[in-house]
C-alpha cells in the first residue's frame, strides 16, 4: 500500500514537472502569485493608506 | 479614549469589501492582542520548561505540591508552547497576511475578538489550570483535557470562517504559497485534531497508539511547519523586496508536505507492536520527506540569493533565515532517525528531546519570532528597538545551540549504557552534568525571548536609528517593479482555480488515505491479532487500578516511563519479551510513551514488593539514591508508610502491569503461527536476537529468585583485598545505603518503611556463597533487588567490602558447647518446619514463605543479633517472637546452637 502511495505521489510530481517544462502558460500562470504578493506589499506599504487601514490607539 | 487594541472603523462603522485601489482593513488592535498573548505565553511556557529542567538535576526543587510537579509542568510547558505562543503568533501573522494576500479583510472583528478569547481564555488559560490542577490527557502534543479540545476544535472552525473564507470569497487566482500554506494549515489541523485527540480515547492500546502517532507528527507537520514555512515564504520577499526564486517550486513543496506529512506519524513507534507495513510506510515517507524539505528549503534559500547583506542587516529575516536553515538541519536529522538503524540506538533518548527543541525553537519559533518583528515594524505606530532585537538574536541562538549540542550528546551516551548490560540508573548517573547544561542552555533562551518583547515595548519610545528600520529598507532595497501593479482579477488564470481546487481535494484525499494505511487498517490487523493471541482469560482493571491508570496518566508517568518493550535485543534483554498488541487492550487511552528517563513499566507486576513502591513513589530517593524521579508525598498522609486511597490506587495500577502475561504462561506457549510471522518481520537481518528468547529475570528487574549464582570470592592477596573493599565501599554508598544505611546497620532512610527491614550487614557473618546468590538473585519477599546487572568486579568488591563490616566473632567454646544439645532439641521442634533439620532453611513450610528461612550454614548472626530475633522475631517475614514461649535459657541454647551450624558439613564436621 505504501508503495502504491509513494509511486502515486512521485509520478503526480514528475507530471506536475514536466507540464511545467513542456507548458510556458503554466510556467507564467504559476508564477504569477508570487509578483501579486509583491505587488500587494507595495499597495500596502508604500502607497497611500487607505481609510479603512488606518489605526486610532 | 481609545485603548491600546482598539481598532479603528470605517465612518459607517462596519467593514466595508475594499473597492479597487481601496486598501482592505487590517486589524491591528488583534494583531496587537495575539503578539503581546504570544510573548506572555512563551515566557511563562519557557519558565516551566526551566522549571522541568532544574528537577532533573534537583528532583526535589518545588517537589511538595501536585500542581508543580514534573509531569504536570511538563504538560503545560508543551501545551504552553503550541498553543500559547506558536498558535498566538501565528494567529497574528495570519491577521496581518491575510489581507494582504487575499486583498480582502479577515471575514469579522468580532469574530475575531470572540475567537481570541476562546484561544487564550477557554484554550491556553484553562488548559493550564486544569492540567496543573491534574485534569489531563496523557498524550504527547495532545495533554490538555477533553474539555478544551474541544474549545480548540471550536477554535479552527472559527478559523476557518476568519481566515478562509476571505480567500475563498476573493477567488483568487493569484494564490500565493503563504496563502496555501494558512489555509492548509487551518483546514488540515481542524481534521487532525480530533482523531488525534478523540479518537485514543475510544481505540484502546496499540491501536490507539496508531492513531496518536499520526497526531504527534501533524501537530508539527500540519499546524506548525505549515504556518512557519507561510511566514517565511512571506518574510523573505516582503524584506528583500524582490519575488521568490520559484512559486512552482513552492506549490510542489506544499503539496508534497500536506501528502508525506500525514504519513510520517508511526515513525514514532518503530519496533513496536504496530504491524511493519505500517512502520515502514512511515519509514518511507520521513525519507520521502527529507527530500521535500531540501526543495523547499533550497527554494527559500534561492531566493535570498544575493541578499546576505540584507540579512545580516535586518534582524526579522535573520530570524527567518535562522529558522529556514534550522528546518533543513531538523528534517534531515528527523528522516535520519526515522530510519531503523539509527531509531533504535537514539529513540526514547536525550537525542529526541534535542531535536525537538531544534524543531521548536530553532525552526518553528525562530520563524515566528522574525514574523511578528517583520510585521511589527508595519503596523501603525509600533517599532522595534533593533539593539534588544539584535542581543534577543543572538542570546536565542547561542542558547539553542548549546541546548541541542548537549542534549544530543547526552542521548548518545543514554543509548550506548541503555545498549550495554548496566544498570539503568548508570544512564541517569551519566548525563547528570548534561542535564545541568541542558537547564543552564534554557537560561538565554529565556533572557533571549524576554528581550525580544523588550524590544517590542520599547521600540515605540526609540526615535531615530532604532526606528527607522522600514523605510530604510524601503528607500535602499526597493527595486522598480516590473510587474503589472493592477489587482488580478483571476479570470485570466480561472481554470487553474480548478485545478487548486481540485489538487486541495486531493489532499484531503491524502489526508484520509494516512488515516487509512497508517491507522485503521494497521488497527484491524492488531484487532485480529488481539484476537488470536490474548489469553482467554485477561481480567480488566479494578475500579482502584482504574483509578490509578488516571493518576499515572494525570502525573506524567509516561513521559519517563514507557510501557513499550521494542522487538530490540538491548530491550529484550533489559524488560523481558516484546510488548504484544494485547498487553494494552483495556488501555484507553494509550501509554505506551515516547521516552525513557526510568525504566520501562509493562512488566512491574511482581517486581517490587509493595512497600518498596510505596516508599519509591513517596520519596524516590529514599530506596534509589541518584534517582530523579520526582517525589509523590500528596500521594501519601505524611509518610511512606500512610498512603492515602490516590496512593494506593497508583500502587494497584503498577502491580496491574504485566500480570495478565505473568500469570497466563503466556511466555510458555508456543506462539500461534500467524502470529509468528509477524514477529519475525520485525527481526533485521542486523538485529539476530531481536526474536531472542527474554531471560528469566530481565538485568533492570527483580524477581525469579534461585539458587543459580555464581560465587563471587574476594581477593585472597592482602593488597588486592584491599583495593576490592575500597571499591565496594564506593558501590555500596551509590547503590545499597539508602536502605541498608551508609554503615551497613540496616538503617538507612528507606528502612522506616520497608518491611522485613533492610539486613543489618554487621550483625551476621555471611558466607561468600549467601552474599552473592543474595547480590545474583535479590531476597523474594523483601525489597532486595538482584544487581546482577552491576559488573562482576563490582559485585565481588561488595562481597568483600560486606564481610569488612562484619565483627570478627570467636566460634561457640567448649563451655557453650555444652548448651548445643539442648540447642538442637529445641532447634528440632520448633525450628526445624522452617529451617529444616540442619538449619539450611529448606524446612517443610519453607517453600511457601518469602523471604525464606534463614540458612544457617551461610549466615552466622551475631549472638545479640540471634537473640533479639528469638526475643522480638523479624517483621515483614514468618518469624514469630519467641519470647512467651521459650524461656530465656532456651533461647540460649538456641542461639548457640544456631550459630555453630555455620560452615559447610564438612566444616562443622571437623569442628
Amino acid at each position: 500500500m505504501i508503495n502504491l502511495i509513494v509511486i502515486a505521489i512521485s509520478t503526480v510530481m514528475f507530471a506536475l514537472v514536466l507540464v511545467w517544462w513542456r507548458w510556458s502558460a503554466f510556467r507564467a500562470s504559476i508564477e504569477a502569485p508570487k509578483y501579486f504578493m509583491l505587488r500587494q506589499e507595495h499597495r500596502f506599504d508604500d502607497g497611500p493608506r487607505a481609510p479603512s487601514s488606518t489605526y486610532t490607539p | 479614549m481609545t485603548t491600546l487594541f482598539e481598532q479603528s472603523v470605517h465612518p459607517a462603522g462596519q467593514q466595508s469589501l475594499p473597492s479597487a485601489g481601496q486598501l482592505p482593513s487590517v486589524e491591528y488592535g488583534l494583531i496587537r492582542a495575539h503578539v503581546l498573548a504570544s510573548l506572555v505565553t512563551l515566557v511563562l511556557s519557557v519558565l516551566f520548561g526551566i522549571l522541568v529542567a532544574t528537577k532533573f538535576t534537583f528532583p526535589e526543587f518545588l517537589g511538595d505540591h501536585g500542581w508543580l510537579t514534573w509531569g504536570r509542568l511538563r504538560y503545560n510547558h508543551t501545551q504552553g508552547i503550541f498553543f500559547g505562543w506558536l498558535g498566538n503568533a501565528f494567529l497574528a501573522f495570519s491577521y496581518y497576511a491575510v489581507p494582504r494576500l487575499a486583498n480582502r479583510p479577515v471575514l469579522n472583528r468580532k469574530l475575531g475578538w470572540f475567537l481570541f478569547c476562546i484561544w487564550n481564555f477557554a484554550v491556553v488559560l484553562p488548559g493550564w489550570v486544569l492540567v496543573a490542577a491534574g485534569f489531563s490527557q496523557p498524550l504527547e502534543w495532545a495533554e490538555f483535557p477533553l474539555l478544551v479540545d474541544a474549545f480548540v476544535v471550536l477554535a479552527f472552525i472559527l478559523m476557518v470562517f476568519e481566515f478562509v473564507l476571505p480567500f475563498l470569497k476573493a477567488r483568487l487566482s493569484d494564490l500565493y504559497v503563504s496563502a496555501w500554506y494558512i489555509i492548509g494549515g487551518i483546514v488540515f489541523t481542524m481534521l487532525a485534531y480530533p482523531v488525534g485527540n478523540f479518537v485514543p480515547e475510544l481505540v484502546p492500546g496499540a491501536r490507539g497508539a496508531a492513531f496518536s502517532g499520526l497526531w504527534i507528527h501533524d501537530a508539527v507537520g500540519l499546524f506548525v511547519t505549515p504556518f512557519a514555512l507561510a511566514i517565511a515564504y512571506y518574510v523573505i520577499p516582503a524584506t528583500t523586496r524582490r519575488a521568490i526564486f520559484s512559486h512552482f517550486l513552492s506549490m510542489v513543496g506544499f503539496w508534497l508536505l500536506f501528502f508525506i506529512y500525514p504519513l510520517n506519524g508511526t515513525h514514532h513507534y518503530v519496533y513496536s507492536a504496530i504491524p511493519m507495513a505500517a512502520q515502514k510506510g512511515a519509514i518511507v515517507a520521513s525519507a520521502y520527506l527529507g527530500m521535500d524539505v531540501i526543495l523547499v528549503v533550497t527554494n527559500l534559500l534561492l531566493s535570498l540569493r544575493g541578499s546576505s547583506a540584507t540579512v545580516a542587516k535586518d534582524v526579522p529575516l535573520r530570524f527567518v533565515w535562522f529558522g529556514v536553515v534550522s528546518y533543513l538541519l531538523v528534517s534531515l536529522q528527523g528522516s535520519v532517525q526515522a530510519l531503523m538503524p539509527v531509531n533504535r540506538f537514539i529513540h526514547f533518548t536525550d537525542w529526541v528531546i534535542g531535536h525537538s527543541h531544534f524543531a521548536m525553537i530553532g525552526f518553528a519559533s525562530f520563524v515566528a519570532l522574525g514574523g511578528i518583528a517583520h510585521l511589527w515594524q508595519r503596523i501603525p505606530r509600533t517599532r522595534y528597538n533593533e539593539r534588544a532585537m539584535n542581543w534577543s538574536f543572538w542570546l536565542l541562538a547561542s542558547g539553542l545551540t548549546l541546548m541541542i549540542a548537549d542534549l544530543t550528546i547526552a542521548g548518545l551516551v543514554e543509548a550506548q549504557v541503555w545498549q550495554s548490560s548496566a544498570p539503568w540508573i548508570d544512564s541517569v548517573r551519566a548525563v547528570r552534568s548534561y542535564w545541568l547544561v541542558r537547564t543552564f542552555s534554557g537560561l538565554p533562551i529565556l533572557a533571549g525571548f524576554v528581550l525580544f518583547w523588550i524590544s517590542l515595548i520599547t521600540g515605540a519610545t526609540v526615535s531615530g536609528k532604532s526606528t527607522s528600520v522600514l523605510s530604510r529598507g524601503a528607500s535602499e532595497n526597493v527595486p522598480e517593479l516590473d510587474v503589472d501593479t493592477s489587482i488580478a482579477s483571476g479570470h485570466s488564470f480561472a481554470r487553474f482555480s480548478y485545478v487548486h481546487a481540485l489538487i486541495f481535494g486531493a489532499g484531503v484525499g491524502f489526508f484520509a488515505l494516512s488515516f487509512l494505511v497508517l491507522a485503521i487498517l494497521p488497527g484491524k490487523e492488531l484487532a485480529n491479532e488481539i484476537k488470536q493471541a490474548a489469553p482467554v482469560t485477561m481480567p480488566a482493571l479494578t475500579a482502584s487500578e482504574q483509578r490509578g491508570r488516571v493518576i499515572y496518566g494525570r502525573e506524567g508517568c509516561a513521559y519517563c516511563h514507557t510501557q513499550q518493550i521494542r522487538s530490540l535485543a538491548a530491550d529484550v534483554r533489559r524488560f523481558g519479551a516484546p510488548t504484544e498488541a494485547w498487553e494494552t487492550k483495556y488501555d484507553y487511552p494509550q501509554l505506551w510513551g515516547t521516552r525513557r528517563i526510568g525504566p520501562d513499566l509493562s512488566r512491574e507486576f511482581n517486581v517490587h514488593p509493595h512497600d518498596w513502591q510505596l516508599t519509591h513513589l513517596y520519596s524516590p530517593r529514599l530506596v534509589v539514591r541518584d534517582s530523579i524521579m520526582p517525589p509523590y508525598p500528596w500521594l501519601f498522609s505524611g509518610s511512606a508508610n500512610q498512603p492515602t486511597q490516590e496512593g494506593l490506587d497508583l500502587l494497584a495500577y503498577l502491580q496491574f502491569l504485566g500480570r495478565a502475561r505473568q500469570l497466563s504462561g503466556f511466555d510458555q506457549q508456543t506462539p500461534a503461527s500467524a502470529f509468528d510471522s509477524a514477529t519475525a518481520d520485525m527481526a533485521m537481518a542486523s538485529e539476530p536476537s531481536a526474536r531472542a528468547t527474554p531471560p528469566i529475570v530481565p538485568i533492570a528487574m527483580t524477581g525469579g529468585y534461585n539458587d543459580s549464582a555464581p560465587v563471587f570470592h574476594p581477593a585472597s592477596d592482602s593488597n588486592d583485598l584491599e583495593e576490592e573493599v575500597s571499591r565496594g565501599a564506593t558501590v555500596f554508598a551509590a547503590n545499597c545505603a539508602s536502605c541498608h544505611g551508609v554503615s551497613g546497620r540496616g538503617d538507612g532512610r528507606a528502612s522506616v518503611s520497608l518491611l522485613p527491614p533492610p539486613a543489618n550487614l554487621t550483625a551476621a557473618r555471611f558466607s561468600d556463597q549467601r552474599l552473592s546468590s543474595v547480590l545474583w538473585n535479590g531476597v523474594a519477599g523483601s525489597s532486595m533487588p538482584p544487581w546482577r546487572q552491576l559488573p562482576t568486579e563490582d559485585l565481588r568488591a561488595l562481597v568483600a567490602y560486606i564481610d569488612s563490616l562484619q565483627v570478627p566473632t570467636a566460634a561457640p567454646t567448649a563451655q557453650e558447647a555444652t548448651h548445643l544439645n539442648q540447642g538442637k532439641s529445641l532447634f528440632t521442634g520448633n525450628c526445624a518446619s522452617c529451617h529444616g533439620d540442619r538449619g539450611t532453611g529448606d524446612g517443610p513450610a519453607a517453600g511457601a514463605l518469602a523471604p525464606s528461612p534463614t540458612n544457617f550454614q551461610l549466615k552466622r548472626p551475631t549472638e545479640a543479633r540471634a537473640r533479639e530475633v528469638l526475643e522480638n522475631g523479624v517483621p515483614g517475614t514468618a518469624m514469630p517472637p519467641w519470647k512467651s514461649q521459650l524461656s530465656a535459657d532456651q533461647r540460649q541454647a538456641l542461639v548457640e546452637f544456631v550459630r555453630s551450624l555455620y560452615g559447610t558439613p564438612q566444616e562443622n564436621a571437623s569442628r
